[in-house]
């Protein structure tokens, strides 16, 4: 007798949807945070300059940027996983 | 001076690269026609027949239209570096693109044979409402933001033609310059009066002859020929971006040069949050900066024009693939343009127009370069591209609504193949009629309507898209109430926006208008100007209430309403393993 069990591909989706939403959650608290903390009412006079970004947005923007960007393509040549799409019926 | 009546000026270089452009979309347009020739019609034409590669998919799945490779540099040359904080969310857009519901959906569209969003979700929940009021909503949304892309492709063309409007004109342009020109030698009577209509009559001109040109590769060459254009101008895009941010910021003197000139030509705000203002509005507040790190992701991944390409993905290696791929395209797109419009503070400190930005920059930093008239046409030819790249992927959508959904399901189930492409044929060239006369004399409200529906899709379509992938107890119910409700929460808080706005410009005395501040409390003076911005709850973008509010209404409703059966939900969620 068959067993019954959950396909495959969405087990993979599943699990592969909540480790991007959680990438997306850890890079938006980082983000926002740090441009909060350093992009938003500060003194013009302690502007310093990395690469010729501003301090803030190097570290908030520019570097989770270029990290994010590592982070997908690691995600998406070492995790995610691939499946047999189905032939379309007919 | 004017620089119109040179011959080498980049007003023919532009209208030449337009005009290459169009004519390697037409070509485009024939290949496609050839590679889904011998193949069943509606599958081939509306989905390519699942064949998308890495290249196709990545760039051109979430790429945005050509508004937003013009509004963009605008707004940074407005209000500084903080745009990059707005954009923010693109360094994950990429990844949510394709990992949280990519393979679900290209696994469901197979399994339900369907080519359409709207056919997927009627064959999931087994409910011709479903699909019908989903149809009803893409077409709708999706023919509003259309209508606004006709104008902008129309201005471009306009602007192309040599001596007419900035593109055309030489740096020290101002408005009336013309105008002023010609006073000078005593025949500006004659000019003055007839300078108005010769430049409409390019707009008319320009607008006929870019639907020609989308309607009709589309026509020949259905999805792929809207994808590969897609993609060639993608590529266009990044090699002109690239371009101006190596020749602009050493211009300025360097990045941060840039920025402290940038920082002396106008306030130290535009290195700051809440972002560089002239008017007195803090352009990304922390509430709305939140927000838009919800509204590019969830706005962009369950957009209809993404999803169908995401169903046409040949398998989930493309996937995986166009994850990479797009991650480093939004990172040589974003960042650099951002550059290149900080740059711009040095070079152009007080521009009118802050829309002129890309084209002017272009034009200054590749004169004097070998080629460079040609050079700057073609990164001025860019935007047309994706402009014309987004609509004719609009009037897919919209006719494969029409046709699939509406025609074929409703009208004549039996129709034959031959009626099909007949009905296709006849509905996208209407598409293309109506948006001409549309926008032949464009209401102002319209850009409200463009607004409402860019947003007002992600809005709809976020949750409900969710539980059709991941949720079994989802219910046909549960999924109307989701979409409608998401839709109709955007839609009054928008309105309450637009009221407010009419409030807070009414006269003093209006006992209504008071009535309503009091109610509605004053202007947040917070977000972009204009007469069309919603109302913020607590300083957050309505898009992000309206996904809470959706989520409720969705899983309520689902619960609340009889299980879908189980015999019906096993066959997308479940298989038979021997044992």
């Amino acid at each position: 007798m068959p067993d019954i069990q959950e396909l495959p591909l969405l087990k993979s989706a599943k699990r592969e949807a909540m480790v991007a939403l959680g990438i997306w959650l850890a890079a938006t608290i980082y983000s926002l945070g740090y441009c909060f903390q350093y992009g938003y009412g500060r003194d013009p006079e302690s502007l310093t300059y990395v690469l010729g970004f501003p301090d803030w947005v190097f570290w908030g923007l520019v570097m989770p940027w270029g990290a994010c960007t590592v982070l997908a393509s690691v995600f998406a040549f070492c995790f995610m996983k691939d499946e047999e799409l189905p032939q379309s019926v007919q | 001076m004017l620089a119109a009546t040179d011959i080498s000026n980049p007003g023919y270089s532009v209208l030449f690269a337009l005009l290459l452009f169009i004519g390697a979309s037409v070509w485009l347009g024939t290949l496609a026609q050839k590679a889904m020739e011998k193949k069943e019609f509606l599958k081939g034409f509306f989905l390519g027949n699942r064949g998308l590669g890495a290249w196709a998919l990545a760039l051109t799945a979430t790429v945005q239209s050509g508004g937003t490779f013009m509004g963009f540099p605008a707004l940074v040359y407005s209000h500084g570096w903080i745009v990059l904080l707005w954009i923010g969310s693109y360094m994950v857009v990429p990844l949510l693109s394709f990992a949280v519901v990519g393979k679900r959906l290209a696994q469901l569209s197979r399994m339900t044979d369907s080519f359409t969003v709207p056919d997927l979700l009627r064959e999931r929940f087994a409910d011709p409402r479903v699909g019908l009021i989903s149809s009803i909503m893409i077409i709708t949304f999706m023919s509003f933001t259309m209508f606004a892309q006709f104008k902008a492709g129309a201005t471009i063309m306009k602007h192309a033609w040599p001596g007419s409007g900035v593109l055309a004109l030489s740096e020290d342009y101002e408005p009336n310059a013309a105008e002023k020109a010609e006073s000078k030698d005593g025949s500006a009577s004659t000019s003055a009066k007839s300078a108005s209509k010769p430049i409409d009559r390019k707009y008319y001109v320009g607008l006929v002859v870019f639907t020609v040109t989308v309607v009709g590769y589309t026509l020949i060459g259905g999805f792929l020929a809207s994808v590969w254009t897609d993609l060639f101008q993608s590529v266009m895009m990044v090699i002109g971006v690239t371009i101006l941010v190596c020749l602009a910021v050493p211009m300025a003197g360097g990045l941060e040069q840039a920025t402290k000139t940038a920082i002396a030509n106008t306030s130290p705000d535009i290195a700051f949050g809440p972002g560089y203002s002239t008017i007195g509005r803090d352009f990304l507040t922390p509430g709305l900066a939140l927000s838009m790190f919800f509204i590019w992701i969830f706005g962009g991944f369950v957009s209809p024009a993404s999803m169908v390409r995401v169903m046409a993905a040949e398998s989930t290696e493309v996937m995986r693939k166009s994850i990479c791929l797009l991650s480093c395209y939004n990172c040589l797109i974003y960042i650099p343009l951002v550059m290149t419009c900080i740059a711009a503070r040095t070079m152009l400190p007080h521009l009118d127009k802050p829309d002129e930005v890309i084209p002017r920059m272009s034009m200054l930093v590749t004169e004097g370069l070998p080629f460079g008239p040609f050079i700057s046409g073609l990164i001025l030819a860019a935007p047309f591209g994706a402009i014309m790249a987004s609509v004719s992927c609009f009037i897919l959508v919209i006719s494969s609504g029409l046709v699939q959904d509406i025609y074929v399901r409703f009208l004549h189930p039996a129709a034959t193949e031959a009626q099909v492409r007949r009905a296709t044929n006849v509905s996208m060239i209407s598409v293309g009629l109506i948006a001409v006369i549309a926008n032949l004399d464009p209401p102002q409200y319209l850009q409200a309507l463009v607004v409402l529906s860019a947003s007002g899709g992600g809005a709809a379509f976020t949750i409900p898209v969710l539980m059709a992938c991941y949720w079994r107890r989802t219910t046909a119910a549960g999924m109307l109430a989701g979409m409608l409700v998401g839709f109709c929460f955007y839609f009054g808080l928008s309105v309450a926006g637009w009221i407010q706005n009419w409030a807070s410009a009414a006269p003093e005395g209006s006992a209504l208008a008071q009535s309503v501040i009091h109610f509605l409390g004053p202007d947040p003076k917070i977000g972009v100007p204009g007469l069309f911005r919603p109302y913020y709850i607590l300083g957050i973008d309505p898009m992000v209430w309206s996904l809470f509010v959706s989520a409720i209404a969705g899983i309520g409703t689902s619960l609340v309403t009889k299980p879908p059966s189980e015999e019906h939900v096993s066959r997308f969620f479940d298989v038979a393993v021997a044992k």
